[in-house]
């Protein structure tokens, strides 16, 4: 059930819209020039553990971000940095979480994408990806009991989480409640090293749309602008009440799983197809195109963000990491439950 | 004909009991099995009870709007003979569990079956050590409750356990102390404290003592004929001290695997003080000749009974030389010190007659016993008697010491 | 008027939802239906669109409380049976414990299990799952006892800023009656001492308690006084309650529903044992199920699970070493 979109309020002629595009391709560059430094950063030695990169899934994420407004909720998947930096997450919340500052939102308890400001509307993943979505239902069900209506809630994952139970009680769960969710599965081909075929035996991930009962959607995860239409469209509907969207984004990861990942097992054939187009290219091409940006202006706008992005690295290596004597080692909100402490005192 | 008892069953997950609703039969019917026969209520549905036999309803023992529990009698059903066996309902046996199914005392007694399951207990064995009599073994709480008010194992000798194996609970002990309490206690000198520690430890080792009579005639003349007199214990001293030196073996303590050797023959020996016994130690006694102890050793039993032995009169010493002869007494198993594997203990010289094989006549001689007390995990019967017996035969030859 | 466990679970819920609009209910067959005890029953009714049906997806309901107390709401939800909550484990072990500690924003939810064993449930909705939600940093685990306690802790579980996984006892609901519901209660964290003895300690919770107080009946006839702490809370854990009782008594049998290996009797056992070694005047001993799922036939049941009566004969060991 795909469906087509003429809404009043889409973005379907995405020439009249240079600054939304603009805004969008810029959030891009700042990503893939962030994921480079976390990739060197990681390659010298200076973050623990994984560093996951969004290379080729910029545009389908930065789409979702730009079309996210202040209110709203976003459950990002791991290749998302274009969409939170878009969605305003501050470029030093990444930066601050992969090296551990204790000035960041995760204070080194957490690290890398599991990041967020769950008040803010930035959800914190755990691993397991389906289950963020029906946390999203739960942050809309909530809203809707408050009596505010107008705001969406964008879930997304890759085609592997698609298999998870999460997954299917969830979008369930919103298509029964008629939740405004926004399911946006980035189908890039390869779960790790598990290629779609050993994942799913549909034609196409949008296809489960018609088992929930919701509209789906298709888009070439390497066009901005399709994107920014198809997914920007699927928000302002579910935004207008029209119930949970199913968005799915065909592309391919270009680059290894995380970066201790050499990806060497993705189909060269995939790699040369038209999946395999870098989405930042392909917007630059764009912009030209379209006379939006010379070679100068481009040039000037990859100078301010390696100049962000050098700016916030500096500023964090210079910030605190967590010291395990002053760390609390508590858990509970809940002080006075807190073992062989208040319990006893007071006894 | 057999009644079977109609029982209000478990009408669902954790249902207690059940309302009487209406009866759907009046007693005198003839019901077939599955009819329903009474409709009741339960906090989640109403619902039919049925009827589990053919027969007639004999009568219904229930009133309607009350609640039964589950597993009640609510009437009987008549049936016939044949009906109660072929549904094997053994009426002798439903009428044994009815008159049983008094009230659950414990909220898993829902039906008569589960009264009547024995349940084994879950935990195992409580391992009580062999030798758990008395003060044998002590757990942890008696053994700290001992610590704190500084008791050991002997203190405890003459409490009989009640626990398993004969143990010694905490409540015995408790009882034991507060009984104690009501007798008259005085304080032990600081001096008992010590000397029963020191026993306590030495009784750890497997003691042993050897003894032989030895004639001090000879050790008398020559005694009389010194100027200043050295006490027979002197002579004792001495004598150890070149047997010793001879070969310092049974000297020796046993640690683990392995036979501690002495470093040098330094003595100690016996002094009775008040309430106790000191020992001040004479070093290198085999270097020295007896008459250039005895001054040496008059001193120190001063001191000793001044109680302001100097510290390198005291302790380190490899044998203990004990003259308990100044008691009167004649034979005694004297205790090495703990760091101590040797004592040698020295009896009343007594006259005696004694057949003198040469001049074929009795001649009136002056015995006494010696005794070596010694730990049996270093020394055998063997060599502790001719240790023994090369002390015997210096103090017979006193001019050799 | 008398109140069963029950109805003190409903009526902790009608409070709940009548002091605080934060509060809503979520779960299978809990609207309209009221629940398939009945813990719910009228609520629906009485506060409209806020006791709501679920789908059969434990997870999405797990998930669903979870982002609502992240907008700031108060959720119960309601597993049909304890044992269905594998189901959920995920989001509540993994997203729920973890939120807190990762991002600062609380995670108040109440998970309510209808568990433990009744005649004739089997191995699907009889487990007692307290250990397993126990293991786990960033949990709450209340197991009432008594009518006053599953009123006045539920009621606390839903003030409680973190996950609490609230362990009702399916067997005590219809059979335990109260008079009336308590107007005052011991805070959640402190455990409660059910009887008072000097022999043994019994340390148990839930449904055990009265299983333990019918064993203490039993050995005071024999001239033993038996104390029988009901921990109420197994996280947290009020060790100095069972310390102090074990340091009355010397002795300690632990008493629980759920399997032997690992869990709630394990635990006291080894902090007494760490922490309260000199107390002891006999091994710790205790008394689970057997390590077996639960079975279905009442005389299989019966000698699964720790009663009265293998109480006694417990406590007879521990009381004779």
């Amino acid at each position: 059930m795909v469906q087509s979109l003429v809404e009043p309020q889409s973005v379907a002629d995405i020439s009249s819209a240079p600054a939304l595009y603009v805004k969008a391709y810029r959030a891009m560059l700042l990503a893939r020039v962030l994921d480079d430094k976390f990739a060197s950063l990681w390659r010298a030695g200076k973050i623990h553990g994984g560093v996951f990169l969004g290379r080729g899934q910029e545009a389908l994420s930065a789409a979702i971000g730009v079309a996210l407004r202040e209110g709203d909720v976003f459950a990002p998947l791991i290749r998302d940095l274009a969409g939170r930096l878009a969605f305003n997450e501050p470029i030093l919340d990444g930066v601050r979480t992969y090296l551990g500052s204790t000035l960041g939102p995760m204070r080194g308890r957490d690290g890398n994408v599991h990041r967020g400001r769950p008040g803010e509307g930035q959800l914190a993943m755990i691993s397991h990806l389906g289950a963020m979505i029906s946390v999203v239902n739960g942050v809309l069900f909530a809203r809707r009991m408050k009596h505010i209506t107008g705001m969406v809630g964008v879930a997304t994952c890759g085609d592997g989480a698609t298999s998870t139970g999460s997954f299917h009680e969830a979008l369930n769960q919103a298509a029964v409640e008629k939740l405004p969710l926004v399911m946006v599965v980035a189908d890039n081909q390869y779960a790790y090293s598990t290629p779609t075929a050993q994942q799913f035996a549909c034609r196409s991930l949008v296809d489960r749309a018609v088992g929930y009962g919701i509209p789906g959607y298709e888009v070439d995860g390497t066009d901005l602008a399709a994107c920014l239409r198809v997914v920007g469209d699927a928000i302002v509907r579910a935004r207008a009440g029209q119930g949970p969207q199913l968005v799915v984004a065909h592309l391919l990861r270009l680059c290894g799983h995380g970066e201790h990942d050499d990806a060497y097992y993705i189909d060269p054939q995939l790699k040369s197809s038209a999946l395999g187009v870098d989405c930042l290219k392909r917007a630059e091409d764009f912009l030209r195109q379209q006379s939006w940006a010379d070679a100068g202006t481009l040039a000037q706008w990859r100078s301010e963000a390696v100049h962000q992005v050098e700016d916030a690295v500096a500023t964090v290596q210079r910030e605190p990491p967590p010291d395990p004597f002053t760390e609390t080692w508590s858990v509970l909100a809940t002080a006075r439950l807190a073992e062989g402490n208040e319990v006893n005192a007071r006894s | 004909m057999p009644h079977v008892p109609i029982i209000m069953p478990q009408l669902g997950e954790s249902i207690a009991e059940a309302t009487i609703v209406s009866f759907l039969v009046q007693p005198g019917d003839v019901v077939e099995a599955d009819q329903d026969i009474i409709e009741v209520e339960t906090n989640k549905a109403n619902m039919n009870l049925v009827s589990l036999a053919h027969g007639r309803i004999a009568q219904f023992t229930v009133q309607l709007g009350e609640s039964y529990p589950v597993g009640s009698s609510l009437g009987q059903i008549e049936v016939t003979k044949e009906e109660a066996a072929r549904l094997g309902l053994d009426t002798a046996q439903l009428d044994k569990a009815r008159s049983q199914s008094t009230p659950a005392t414990t909220l898993s007694g829902n039906t008569p079956n589960t009264q009547e399951a024995h349940v084994q207990p879950t935990i195992r064995g409580l391992p009580v050590p062999a030798h758990a009599a008395g003060a044998g073994y002590m757990s942890p709480r008696l053994k700290a409750r001992m610590h704190e008010l500084g008791l050991h194992a002997a203190d405890l000798a003459g409490l009989a356990g009640s626990g398993a194996a004969g143990r010694v609970t905490v409540e015995d002990f408790e009882r034991y102390i507060s009984n104690l309490e009501k007798q008259k206690l005085t304080p032990a000198s600081s001096m008992r404290v010590a000397v029963a520690d020191a026993m306590r430890r030495s009784w750890t080792r497997p003691l042993a003592t050897v003894g032989m009579p030895v004639l001090m005639d000879r050790l008398l003349a020559h005694r009389k004929a010194q100027v200043v007199k050295p006490g027979p214990a002197l002579y004792g001293l001495r004598a150890l001290a070149i047997a010793l030196s001879e070969n310092s073996a049974p000297a020796g303590r046993l640690i683990g695997n392995n036979i501690v050797h002495p470093s040098a023959i330094d003595l100690g020996f016996g002094v009775e003080v008040e309430d106790g016994v000191l020992v001040p130690v004479i070093r290198n006694a085999d270097q020295k000749k007896l008459a250039d102890l005895v001054a040496r050793y008059n001193h120190l039993i001063e001191l000793a009974r001044q109680r302001k032995l100097p510290l390198d009169a005291t302790g380190g010493s490899i044998a203990t030389v004990t003259n308990y002869g100044t008691f009167g007494l004649t034979l005694a198993t004297p205790i090495p010190l703990p760091e101590q594997n040797l004592v040698l203990g020295m009896g009343a010289g007594r006259k005696v007659v004694r057949w003198d094989e040469a001049n074929e006549k009795c001649v009136p001689v002056t015995e006494s016993h010696l005794t070596l007390s010694f730990d049996h995990r270093v020394l055998d019967g063997g060599a502790a008697g001719r240790l023994l017996g090369r002390v015997a035969d210096l103090l017979m030859h006193p001019e050799q010491l | 008027m008398s109140i069963t466990y029950l109805e003190a679970i409903r009526a902790a819920q009608a409070r709940a939802l009548a002091d605080d609009p934060r509060v809503f209910i979520y779960g299978q067959d809990v609207g309209a239906f009221g629940g398939a005890f009945k813990a719910t029953k009228g609520l629906a009714k009485e506060f409209p669109g806020r006791v709501l049906d679920a789908p059969i997806s434990e997870d999405a309901m797990a998930g669903l409380a979870i982002g609502a107390a992240i907008e700031g709401l108060r959720p119960i939800i309601e597993m049909q049976f304890a044992d269905f909550s594998t189901v959920a484990f995920n989001q509540i072990v993994n997203q729920a414990a973890t939120l807190f500690w990762r991002t600062n924003v609380p995670c108040p939810i109440t998970v309510r299990l209808p568990c433990g064993a009744t005649s004739g449930s089997g191995p699907f909705h009889s487990q007692t799952m307290e250990a397993i939600y126990a293991h786990y940093p960033g949990i709450v685990v209340l197991t009432p006892a008594t009518v006053e306690d599953a009123y006045s802790m539920l009621l606390e579980a839903v003030v409680i800023d973190d996950p609490v996984i609230f362990c009702e006892h399916k067997l005590l609901y219809y059979h335990l009656k109260a008079e009336a519901l308590p107007t005052e209660a011991l805070p959640v964290g402190k455990a409660r001492i059910a009887r008072e003895g000097r022999d043994l300690t019994v340390v148990t919770y839930s449904a055990m308690v009265h299983e333990s107080l019918a064993a203490a009946e039993v050995l005071h006839s024999d001239g033993w006084e038996i104390e029988v702490v009901d921990l109420r809370s197994v996280k947290p854990l009020d060790t100095d309650t069972v310390m102090g009782s074990v340091a009355r008594t010397g002795r300690l049998l632990c008493v629980g529903e759920a399997w032997p290996w690992g869990g709630v009797t394990s635990e006291v056992i080894a902090r007494v044992t760490c922490e309260g070694y000199d107390l002891l005047d006999a091994p710790p001993q205790r008394l689970n199920a057997k390590d077996t799922p639960v079975p279905y036939h009442p005389n299989l049941w019966a000698a699964h699970r720790p009663t009265a009566r293998s109480i006694v004969d417990a406590a007879r060991k521990v009381l004779q070493y």
